[in-house]
């Protein structure tokens, strides 16, 4: 059977042979992320400050914002890359092949995710130099480097998310509506774009059981200096837990979605 | 193993807004190293039936095996040892790759072929099937004949113990079906692999099947050789006027003839009689007084005129086992 390892690595080369072969739009791409990045400075200029300094201890809103958006680079791909990867496999007939190949489902997914997450990191990483410029005054290499690590945890528990909507995409086939759903709620539900402390408290319950949050608000606390939302010992042991219960879901899921998926078949009916 | 492939009163009932038993109580063996066909009209239940040995498709009821193990309770076990080509899968492989490394990618990272292995096998199967000049094309940039043929070198590339092929050479042209049915023919004998092939082409069914099943309604018919099921559906002679262009009039006289059972007006007109020499003066004075020049022979069934008149007349006409 092969190994996960295995499926990774082919799933990078498979990926960046696809990437770069068309160099025009990986040339774009990656403009667009310098881009994004900047747009954002005329973005922060209409937003109180002030609030943002009461709220989350930082006024400094384009580093905020910037890092929100980098962040969300990696979480898209770790949270619907899979589900699209399946849909593409599904309306292709490529599924049917896949799934007569014997290696673990739960491993392909999770890496397909990560070795898009690989290639993701190619456009998160200038948006994310851009925000690092904007915090020089707060930046140490040692935030860096633990707001990188609670982003690559969380990246990883969403990912566990990503590989549970990938295996309803088996079952239900026509996700998108379902998906755009999620996105959202999830994009308000865990700070990305707005101050999660100005949430009302029951979504904010909802919220932190998301990784999203914790990642996010981890990631801002090291780079930016900010407030974090809760001690960042419990948010840490938070993230951990929420690694550890996703991933048992999602082997679980996954195992029992393409079960059920095998009485109708795995092919668009 | 004697029967790689095997099933026992298997059954697949489709749960939609109106249920549909796509397999009805169906049981089959097929043996080790033959090359098997299935045939059989649209919505038979062919493709529900490879579904279910290569582990994608759950059934109703039944058992089922592929070498040796149960498709349900080891389906690990069975896809390690599969190959599979799907029907209207000439889609179903990365695009902007090129053949050799679509190749590679499918039987090093899913099949756990070696690297080096993987690279040799991919040159040697595209040379049997005359595909050298196009393993550095992209696969977008390939015609729909040429991807369905990459999706079979796909199903072969980790040289698997059975391989479950649905229609293979749909979208060929002839003379690259011909060249292709040899090859796998060829390929199976020399790998000791089972090949089950499902199929509409009569032509391919009888070039490379050494025993085929005929499905209907979830149901197997008929299981055999070709010829065995030639005479075993055919029991009628086979009187062939060599033109599609015969008035209503002039076929209903031709119906009327004594012993006539059935007439078929396609690209020709076919006579199914009793005896077609005692026919044959009727019909040629039948076509001179209606003016018609056409050539008229006794011609022996093909497998197609034994599956058409199986399909249009079902078990009716079907006389005990020869």
């Amino acid at each position: 059977m092969p190994n996960p390892i295995k499926l990774f690595y082919m799933s990078v080369w498979r990926n960046l042979l696809t990437m770069t072969r068309y160099k025009a739009n990986f040339f774009f791409e990656m403009l667009g992320s310098f881009l994004f990045g900047f747009g954002m400075l005329i973005f922060a200029m209409a937003f109180d400050t002030n609030m943002l300094g009461n709220l989350v201890g930082s006024t400094n809103y384009v580093a905020f914002i910037i890092l929100g958006i980098s962040y969300q680079s990696w979480q898209n791909t770790a949270l619907w890359g899979s589900a699209g990867m399946f849909q593409g496999e599904l309306s292709s007939g490529q599924i049917d092949y896949t799934f007569s190949c014997p290696f673990s489902r739960y491993w392909y997914i999770t890496g397909n995710i990560a070795a898009s997450a690989l290639q993701s990191t190619i456009f998160f990483t200038p948006m994310f130099c851009v925000a690092l410029y904007f915090t020089s005054s707060t930046l140490t290499p040692l935030g860096v480097f633990l707001g990188l690590a609670a982003t690559m945890v969380s990246v990883a528990a969403i990912a566990h998310l990503g590989a549970i909507f990938a295996s309803l995409v088996l079952k239900y086939r026509q996700t998108t509506a379902i998906f755009s759903f999620f996105n959202f709620a999830f994009q308000m539900l865990t700070g990305m774009f707005v101050p999660f402390q100005l949430l009302p408290a029951v979504l904010q319950v909802a919220g932190y059981a998301l990784p999203i949050t914790f990642g996010m608000d981890l990631l801002r606390y090291y780079v930016m200096g900010t407030r974090s939302i809760m001690p960042v010992e419990y948010e840490w042991v938070g993230l951990f837990l929420q690694l550890i219960i996703l991933s048992v879901i999602a082997k679980l899921t996954v195992m029992y979605l393409e079960r059920s998926a095998k009485e109708e078949g795995l092919h668009y009916l | 193993m004697e029967t790689p492939v095997t099933c026992e009163d298997l059954v697949k009932v489709y749960n939609g807004k109106k249920k549909v038993t796509a397999l009805d109580h169906l049981s089959l063996n097929v043996k080790e190293g033959e090359v098997f066909g299935l045939l059989g009209p649209n919505g038979a239940g062919k493709t529900t039936l490879v579904r279910i040995f290569t582990t994608l498709l759950k059934s109703t009821s039944g058992h089922a095996e592929v070498g040796g193990f149960d498709v349900d309770k080891q389906e690990n076990k069975v896809r390690e040892i599969i190959g599979y080509a799907g029907q209207d899968s000439e889609r179903s492989a990365y695009w902007r790759l090129s053949v050799r490394e679509n190749l590679q990618y499918f039987a090093y990272a899913l099949r756990d072929v070696p690297y080096k292995v993987s690279k040799e096998r991919a040159e040697e199967i595209a040379e049997g099937v005359g595909f050298t000049d196009r393993l550095d094309r992209h696969f977008i940039a390939l015609s729909g004949g040429e991807k369905q043929l990459v999706i079979v070198m796909r199903a072969i590339i980790h040289n698997p113990q059975v391989c479950f092929l649905d229609e293979p050479s749909k979208s060929l042209d002839p003379v690259t079906g011909h060249r292709v049915r040899n090859y796998l023919k060829k390929y199976a004998a020399d790998h000791g692999m089972t090949l089950v092939i499902t199929t509409h082409n009569m032509l391919e069914a009888e070039e490379v099947c050494d025993r085929l099943a005929l499905v209907d309604h979830g149901v197997i018919k008929f299981v055999g050789t070709s010829p065995e099921f030639k005479r075993r559906v055919t029991v009628k002679e086979t009187l062939e006027i060599g033109t599609n262009n015969i008035s209503k009039e002039l076929e209903a006289s031709l119906s009327a003839l004594p012993g006539v059972t059935n007439l078929v007006h396609e690209q020709s007109v076919r006579l199914y009689c009793d005896d077609s020499f005692s026919i044959l003066t009727d019909v040629v004075d039948l076509l001179k007084r209606s003016g018609l020049k056409a050539p008229v022979r006794m011609v022996e069934p093909s497998l197609e005129d034994a599956f058409t008149f199986f399909v249009q007349n079902g078990d009716k006409e079907v006389k005990p086992n020869a």
